[in-house]
This record gives C-alpha cells, structure tokens and sequence, in this order.
C-alpha cells in the first residue's frame, strides 16, 4: 500500500535529512531505561535523569549536579507554534476573494465581537447598498427571544453572585468548603506513572486518595494581606471612524486663553503685573463706592433737629427775655410809683416839718429799696453833714441838692439802662476805675519807651528744655519787664479826683481820704500804716499797679518751704490726740496780699 | 461606390471616431487611443524613462547567466528562464499586440466600440457604489405638533439633574443639587414629598416597574435604594470609587447598572447589594447608561467619545461604537424599535441595535446635548445645556421644532440649561430638568394643525459627509 503511494506520488524534490540514528539511539535509551528503573538513593552515580519518567512523577534529584526540568518546570517555552509568531498576521480572504483588513482590528478580540472598521460602517443605513428594505424593519425582539436572554442572563449572573455570597451563608461555613457547591470528599484513584520503588507504599501499584477540602475557621484574620495588582492590558482599541478634530485656527485658540493665575502673596514665575491690572484683578475697584443715602437722611435729620432746637431756644430766649422785660417794667413802675409815692409823702412830710419845726426824724431815712439803691456815699456824707446843723434854709438848699442829684441819677440810670451792653460794661468799668483804654487813647497813659525791645521770656532758657519756660502758665511772667513802669503806672492805677468824684457819690477825692483816714483812727489803725497781720510790715501799702496775686502756701509761717504739704502740722496735732475743727482753718489759710 | 466604400472606410471611421471623441469627451489631456501614436509613446515612454536600466552591466549579465546555467543543470525539468533582454522583448510583444489589435479595430466595428471611450465614467465598478447607494432613499417626515411650555414648577433650591417617571404615570421623582430628591404630581404638578438623604448632588433616578422602589444615585458616590411604602433608605450599593452619574434598571432582572466618573459601569443584584459585573472599558467618565431586555441590554456613553454596547451575561464589551467626536452625555433608546440614541456636542446619532449599525444624523443642533429623551411617537427631544430644545422626527431625522427654554424671573440668562428630561408613560408630556432650578413640563399644542404648522422639508441632494 505504501510502496503503490510512493509511487504515485511524484519523488520528493527534497530528500528529508533526518537524523535516524540519533532518534534510534533515544529510542533504545529509553527502553534501556524503562527496563532499568531509577536507581535508588545512594546508587546514582554516573546516572543522569534526562526524560520526564526519569522523575518518576517527582522533584529533582539533588545530589545529581545536572539542570534538571521535572514537570517541565522551568524549561523554556517552545515558541513558533501559533500561526500569529510575532504579532505579524496572515492574510485572509473572505467568500468573495476580498482582503479581511479588519483582521488587524479583530486582533486580540474574540470572534463574536462586534467591530465596525469599513467604510460602509459610517454610511447611513438607508443609504447603503448593501442593506435592503426588508432587511431595515426595526422591530423589538419577539417575547421568546427576551424571556430566552432573561433567563440566560440571571442564570449567568446568579452563579456569580451566588459565588461571592457564598462566604456569607451559614451552611457554607458549616460545610467548610469555600466554593459552597462540593461538600462530600472525592476519592481519586492514582497510579504512578513512573515506576516506584518497590519497598514504597509496601508495594501497591495503585493508592487511593480522599480530597476534602481543609477546615476553615471563618473567624480567622484574612491570611493573605490584600495587595493591589496593576491593571491589565486594556483590550485592543477599537477602530476610529470619525473625521480628525479640526485644527484650531489661531483665533479659536486665542480665544480659549485662560490667563496664568496670579497670587497676591506668591509670584513663583515671577510674571511683571502692572499695579492697575493688580488692582483691578483685586475686584475692589470693580464696586462702586454707594454711600447709604440713610447717613444723607440722618445728617439731614440732625440738621433739622439742631436747627428746630435752636430755634427752640432763641424763642425760649425772647420769651424770657419779654418776660424779664415785663418783670422789670413792672418793677420800674412799682418802684416809680413807690418813688412818686415817697416824694409825695416827703412833700407831704417836708411841709408837715416846716409847719411843726420838730426835730422829727425824717422818713428818707427809713431804708427802702430804691432809696437802697440810689443812695450813695457821697449822699451819706451830705447826710451826716445835714445832721450837724438843723437850719432850715440850709436844710432846704439840702433837700434841694438831693433833689437834683436825685435827678441826675435817675436821668443816668436812665442813659445806663439805654446803653448798649458793651458801653454799658465799659461805663461800669470807668465806674469802677479800671478802664485804662480811655487813658491809653488820650495819651495819658503811655507803654514805657525803653531801648531795647521786649522779648518774649520764654524764648530765653529754651536748652533747659519745656520745663522751665513752659510750665507755669498762670505767672505773668511772659516778658521781662511790665508794660506800664513808673509814673505813667501810678496815673493809670490810681484813682483821680476828679474823675472819681462822680462815682463816689459827689464827694471830693480830700474828702474821701480823709474820711478814710479817719475811720483807720477811730479802728485803730492810725497812719493808715498798719496791714493785715502777716503781711509784709505795717508800713503803708499803696497799690502801684494792678492787684497781684500770691500762690497759696500751705503751713505755717514758720517752715513754708519746708513742709509745703502740711504733714508736720498735721502729725503734731496727730500726737496731741485729738482733732481740732477749728485747725483747719488755720492749716488751709490763706494769705493774701 | 462599392469600390470607394471597400478602400476608405477604415479612414472614414477613425476620422468620425475621433470627431466624436472631440465633440464629447472631457479629457482632453488623454490621447485618443490611436495605435500608431500609442506604440510611439510607449515606446518614447520607455526610452525616457528605461533608457539606463534597460540592460543590465556585463558583470551583472555574466553572474545571472552563470546562475542560470547552474539552476537548469540542477532542474533539468523547469522550464527555461527568460534571458536578461526579455524586459524589452516584452515590451516589444506588448506594442505588436497593440498594433495587432489596431489592425483588428480597423476592420470590424464591434470591436471598436467596445472600449472607445475608456476614460468615461463607469456606471458600475470598484468606488464606493458597492457600499453606498448612488440615489439616497429620503423618508418623508412625518408630522408631529409642536411642543409648547405648560407648566413650570419652583420647588428645588439647586439645579435639577435627574428625574423619572412612575411607571403609573401618577408621579415623577426629581434629585437636584440641593441634595433631595422630590416627588411631585404630575396631573396638578403639587409637591408630594421631599427626600433627604444623598450628601451631594442627585444626578440619577430611577423607579422601579416591578417593585415598589426608588433607586437614586449622586455625586456622592452613594447608589441608595428608597422604599416607597415607609419612604427610607432600604439598600445602599456601595462601591463606586467616584461620583455616580447615571443609573439604569434592568427591565425583566433584578439587575441595576450605575455609571460614573470611575470609567465604569458597575451591574449590582438588586437583593444581595453584590456587585455582579464591573464592565471596564471606557476611558473616561461614563455619563449615560441604558438597559434593554435584548442584547445588547447594556449600552453606555462615555466621556471618551464612544458608546460600548455591553453583553450583560459576560460583563463584556460587544461592540464600541466610535463615530462621535465629542463626549456623549445622553442615551434614549427606543419604546418601540430595537433602536437607540446617543447625543454628543457635535450631533446626535441613532443606532440600530443588534449590532450598533449606524442608522443616521439628526439635524446639529450647535449645542451640548445634555439629554435626549423618545416617545412613541417618534418624537426624539435634546435638551442642550445652552437652553436650546430640539425636537425630531425620529425616521427622517427632521427637527421639526426648535425652542429656547425661558428662565423663570430672577434668574441669569446664563442660567437656561436643560440637564434631564422624559417623557410621560403616554408620550404626551415632556419634562425637562433645568439650571434655573426649574422642572417644566412641555405638551403639544392641541390647536396645531398640519395646515397651520407646515413641513418645511428641503431634502438635499448634497451628499452628507459623517
């Protein structure tokens, strides 16, 4: 039969150059050494395991130094044998002789993936040629076709999910199985493939085994730390069947900048901003500052308020002022009509007295008010000039002279009471003699001439610093010397004659004097040289300038300096034991000059 | 006469042929096929071009027949190899056979026509005519009323992203960024209940046709399931590793599919709280998914521009579908065809299902279409996160409406955008999910008719690229 195929057959154009003697000698090595078994331990020198019975189904020799491959652990693994060797691919035809170029795309794919890779896939359906009318009904699946993958779909998804519930089903753990589904032991029956030893396993040429699985304690802690695997290689990609992107115009792209963002406290690429970009970046520029109108509203408010309380109090002024006025008028009127009433009555009196010529006291001296108020010094001098001689002529001429004085005083408060209230304080001023601005104006009274210019004292000293030229504001002593000195100083302080006549109700200036004089004598004080006790010695102290004052020292005569606060005093009357009232006055006396 | 006709009628020939060639042929840049001009042609071709290499150096020549010689002593039964001049004895058959054939054209006419004018269009061959149909077969539209706006509802305090329709058409439930899912009437459009629970923006919902639950998914990684007879969370589904955007019931399997911003869809048995499948593939966030009860019965659009048509049973991709160019942020598939929709910001495509064969465009609509929502009635609606509204005929692929949604009063401009919408169980009412924390439902004016509303169908003859 094999010589007739031979025959037939053209002669081979190559003759195969097999090595037959080699494989010959293999094959009677096996046989060599299946005749002879694995020598036993301790015989093995010089033997070499070289085919996989030589392992007898078991590991490595280790006292033979050679590589050895049981199991064809280790080995290499022969290549070439997949028709793909190298990823490169053959080419294919399908029914009609045309090129399958979608291979390169199935590539890695399992066959009954979907994989659209030709150009009809992107031509729309009812466009394409390939695809008829009939062909283009889209109906739903019919009730079998889905009650047939429904019910394929749970099964495959309910063995999954039962598998990884099965941990926690109470007849798993009981059974010990981790699978859940092989509980009873399996018996396996085993023959060696190798031969054994014959001493081994007393000989049997057959073992039976019984697989369980192994208890597993389910409260154990997880054996195996969980380790994270990387991901796989993702499955080929898919073919691509949209158009590329478009490129993007320089215009598109520009408007799709997005400006670097720029921190105010770090600037680590060190970007150049300009202070207005920065500040416009800040956003605080960006709101318009919009006051409240409420705070318009309220100064409005209190405007008006101030301006309704003002108001308020100029009428609350005027009123009082009209009632004042009232007040006074009426009081004018009583006290004229008082005044018309006692002259009446002195009339009346006058001429009663004329008629009696008694020595009657007269009723003028009788203290009313407005008598209070008009009568003056000067009045009184005449009054005790009046007592001295009782003549009636003279005493005529006397009330005579009242009269007019009387009048001109009337016809003075008069002028007074329509001056203004500055001429009225100035009029009181020369009243009282301290109004030198006349005297100063007339030329009377005359800043002393000197040579050299005043200064300012507390330009001097300035290196002492603030506290010597500063401190004291309440001492005149802000220039060096006094404006008014000498004779011109007396003239303006002291009282003339003539000019305080008047206001010393008629009397001449001698007259005053020496009623003054005179009444030192009759106090004591002869000479007018005696002061007040403690001033500075009984001689006559006549003011030559303005009243000065003193700053008060405090303690006694004896140590002014030295206790200025007191406390010697005060501890003296502490050891006396007791508190004296009336001390204090002396402590806290003041002198004045 | 007979004698004329016999001696120049082979001229006569070749002079009208070549006039008629003149007359009506384009290409002018080709020579008439004249075979004395042609052979001189060829032949100048050659010398211009082959004139160098024509033959071989001699050192070349004496290897080659050294070689030769040597393979004929050792295959005596091959047949001779062609000496080194046979390019140009080639050649040479070449030009004789083309005069032969000249001479043959002059006397018989048949011949002659058969190939006169090669370079005229073929009306069938290679090219795309096998795949692509020279006349595209246009589908009318069909006429569909257009939508107008019927009620706005003011309830949520953050966008609306997600809603879903009871399958009794009583109610819909919708979850916003104000992290609550609310349930509201769909006949008086009333608040029926409000609930918490989700710490992040509700960006899925769903309501289940054969149970009485409520699945809802967020931002916050969580998948909860709601019990709507005590209105608590029953179940969690945990095990996302970011966001959940979107969520899908099996229609006959207690089967739930989530996806999210982990570039998976992860498919959890509905009881055991178990994670059957996570179906990888996706390189990007997947922001839609859809369930059918045929296979595909899991269809996903993902941010990396594709859609994967999955096989539930394997937990594998079927087929990935790579014809956008944009991400696709919506899916709808079909109440009644085995077909579906997927929405992307460059155009929105339909698919036909077994196999994912691309069906056709929709009219662009210039936007992001967020969602995309099918009825019946094959109105097919995209809702775009401009505020832009589309409405389709879903054979022909016609917009036969277009709308801008009105922000309610208070609002920014920029703040019209629809994020989700359905349709009612009946098809008759459109609700729409939008950024200005509005739900509004849309119904087809009752007044429109085909007389007062017009197709204004222009079917180009242009060919659309894809």
């Amino acid at each position: 039969m094999a010589t007739a195929l031979s025959g037939i057959l053209p002669k081979p154009r190559f003759e195969a150059h097999l090595p037959v003697d080699l494989d010959d000698e293999r094959e009677q090595s096996q046989q060599l050494v299946s005749k002879s078994q694995i020598p036993p331990y301790g015989a093995r020198v010089g033997w070499t395991p070289r085919t996989l019975d030589d392992y007898g189904n078991g590991g490595a020799f280790p006292e033979i130094h050679t590589a050895q491959y049981p199991l064809d652990m280790g080995r290499a693994k022969t290549k070439g044998s997949a028709p793909t060797q190298g990823g490169a691919l053959t080419l294919e035809v399908d029914g009609e002789g045309n090129i399958k170029y979608d291979k390169i795309a199935r590539q890695g794919h399992e066959d009954d993936k979907i994989i659209q890779s030709q150009f009809k896939d992107i031509v729309p359906l009812r466009e394409r040629a390939d695809i008829n009318d009939d062909e283009e009904s889209n109906d739903r699946p019919d009730e079998e076709t889905v009650m047939s993958t429904a019910e394929r779909t749970r099964l495959a998804l309910q063995s999954i999910v039962n598998g990884k519930i099965a941990a926690a089903r109470p007849n798993s753990i009981a059974g010990g199985t981790a699978a859940g589904n092989n509980q009873k032991p399996t018996y396996i029956r085993y023959t060696p493939a190798g031969g054994q030893s014959d001493g081994f396993n007393s000989g049997a040429k057959q073992r039976i085994i019984r697989m369980t699985e192994a208890p597993v304690d389910p409260f154990d802690p997880p054996k195996f730390k969980h380790k994270k695997v990387p991901r796989g290689p993702p499955s080929p990609p898919a073919p691509v069947l949209h158009s590329p992107p478009r490129k993007v115009t320089a215009k598109e792209q520009a408007e799709w900048v997005i400006p670097p963002c720029i921190s105010n406290w770090k600037n680590n690429k060190g970007y150049t901003i300009p202070l207005d970009k920065r500040l416009a970046a800040d956003g605080r520029g960006l709101q318009e500052v919009t006051i409240n109108d409420n705070f318009a509203k309220l100064s409005e408010a209190l405007y008006a308020a101030d301006r309704h309380a003002r108001e308020e109090v100029r009428q609350r002024n005027l009123m009082q002022q009209k009632v004042a006025q009232k007040q006074k008028e009426a009081e004018e009127e009583k006290m004229r009509q008082i005044a018309q009433r006692a002259r009446e009555e002195r009339a009346g009196i006058t001429s009663s007295a004329a008629d009696r010529s008694s020595g009657l006291v007269p009723p003028s001296n009788r203290p009313t008010a407005a008598e209070m108020m008009s009568k003056s010094l000067g009045g009184y001098g005449s009054e005790s000039e009046e007592e001295s001689d009782d003549e009636d002529d003279e005493a005529a001429s006397q009330r005579e002279e009242i009269r007019r004085e009387k009048a001109k005083q009337r016809e003075r408060e008069l002028r007074m009471s329509r001056m203004g209230a500055e001429t009225k304080a100035k009029a009181l001023l020369r009243e009282q003699g301290r109004d030198i601005s006349e005297k100063i104006a007339l030329g009377l009274a005359k800043p002393t001439q000197s040579s050299d210019s005043m200064f300012d004292s507390r330009l001097y000293n300035q290196s002492e610093g603030m506290s010597s030229g500063f401190k004291d504001d309440e001492a005149y002593n802000l220039y060096d010397k006094p404006l008014f000195n000498g004779s011109s100083m007396s003239s303006i302080y002291r009282p003339k004659a003539n000019a305080d006549s008047e206001a010393y109700g008629g009397g001449s200036a001698e007259q005053i004097e020496q009623m003054v004089s005179s009444a030192k004598d009759k106090f004591g004080m002869s000479g007018g040289s005696k002061g007040f006790a403690g001033t500075d010695g009984g001689r006559d102290v006549r003011r030559e300038g303005p009243v000065e004052f003193e700053k008060e020292v405090q303690g006694g005569s004896a140590a002014p300096k030295a206790d200025p606060f007191g406390v010697d005093s005060f501890l003296s009357q502490a050891k006396k034991g007791k508190r004296a009232h009336h001390d204090y006055g002396s402590v806290e006396k003041k002198r004045r000059q | 006469m007979e004698v004329d006709s016999k001696v120049d009628l082979g001229p006569l020939l070749n002079k009208s042929a070549k006039r008629t060639r003149d007359l009506f042929t384009l290409n002018y840049a080709q020579a008439y096929d004249d075979p004395a001009s042609q052979r001189v042609r060829l032949s100048a071709k050659i010398s211009d071009e082959y004139k160098y290499s024509r033959e071989l150096p001699a050192a070349l020549v004496a290897q080659q027949k050294k070689a030769a010689e040597a393979a004929k002593e050792a295959k005596k039964q091959r047949e001779e190899i062609p000496p080194p001049s046979a390019v140009g004895d080639l050649i040479d058959g070449i030009s004789a056979q083309q005069s032969e054939k000249s001479a043959s054209t002059s006397q018989a006419l048949t011949l002659r026509t058969k190939n006169a004018f090669p370079d005229m269009p073929e009306g069938s061959g290679v090219g795309s005519s096998l795949v692509r149909r020279s006349t595209p077969k246009f589908v009318r539209p069909t006429w569909h009323a257009p939508w107008k706006l019927m009620r706005v509802i003011s309830g949520h305090l953050g966008w609306v992203r997600s809603v879903a329709m009871e399958p009794g058409n009583e109610w819909f439930a919708t979850g916003a960024g104000d992290r609550t899912i609310k349930l509201w009437d769909l006949a008086s459009g009333r608040l029926k209940l409000t609930l918490t629970g989700h710490i992040a923006t509700v960006r899925g919902l769903a309501v289940s046709p054969r149970h009485p639950y409520l699945f809802s998914c967020g931002e916050d990684k969580q998948v909860k399931c709601w019990d709507l007879e005590s209105n608590k969370v029953i179940r969690h589904y945990h095990g996302h590793l970011s966001g959940v955007y979107a969520l899908a019931l099996h229609p006959t399997l207690d089967v739930l599919v989530t996806t999210g911003r982990d570039a998976v869809a992860r498919v959890w048995d509905m009881r055991t709280k178990q994670c059957v499948h996570v179906m990888s593939g996706h390189t990007s966030t997947v922001s839609a998914v859809k369930c059918q009860e045929a296979d595909p019965q899991v269809i996903t659009g993902s941010m990396d521009s594709t859609v994967r048509l999955w096989d539930l049973a394997a937990g594998k991709s079927m087929a990935t579908l790579t014809h956008h160019k944009k991400s696709v942020r919506a899916l709808a598939v079909h109440p009644t065809e085995f077909s579906f929709a997927s929405g992307s910001a460059d155009n929105i495509k339909g698919w036909k299902c077994p196999e994912g064969t691309f069906i056709q465009n929709y009219d662009s609509q210039q936007a992001i279409i967020n969602t995309l929502s099918l009825n019946s009635d094959n109105v097919l609606f995209g809702g775009a996160d401009n505020g832009s509204m589309g409405f389709y005929d879903w054979k022909s692929g016609y917009r036969f409406q277009t709308l801008e949604t009105v922000v309610q009063p208070g609002s920014l401009d920029a703040e019209a955008g629809i994020f989700a919408s359905t349709f009612d169980i009946t098809g008759t009412r459109l609700i729409t999910c939008e950024a200005d924390k509005t739900v509004k439902i849309w119904k087809e004016d009752p007044d429109a008719t085909e007389e007062t509303h017009p197709i204004d169908w222009r079917p180009s003859l242009r060919r659309q690229r894809y």
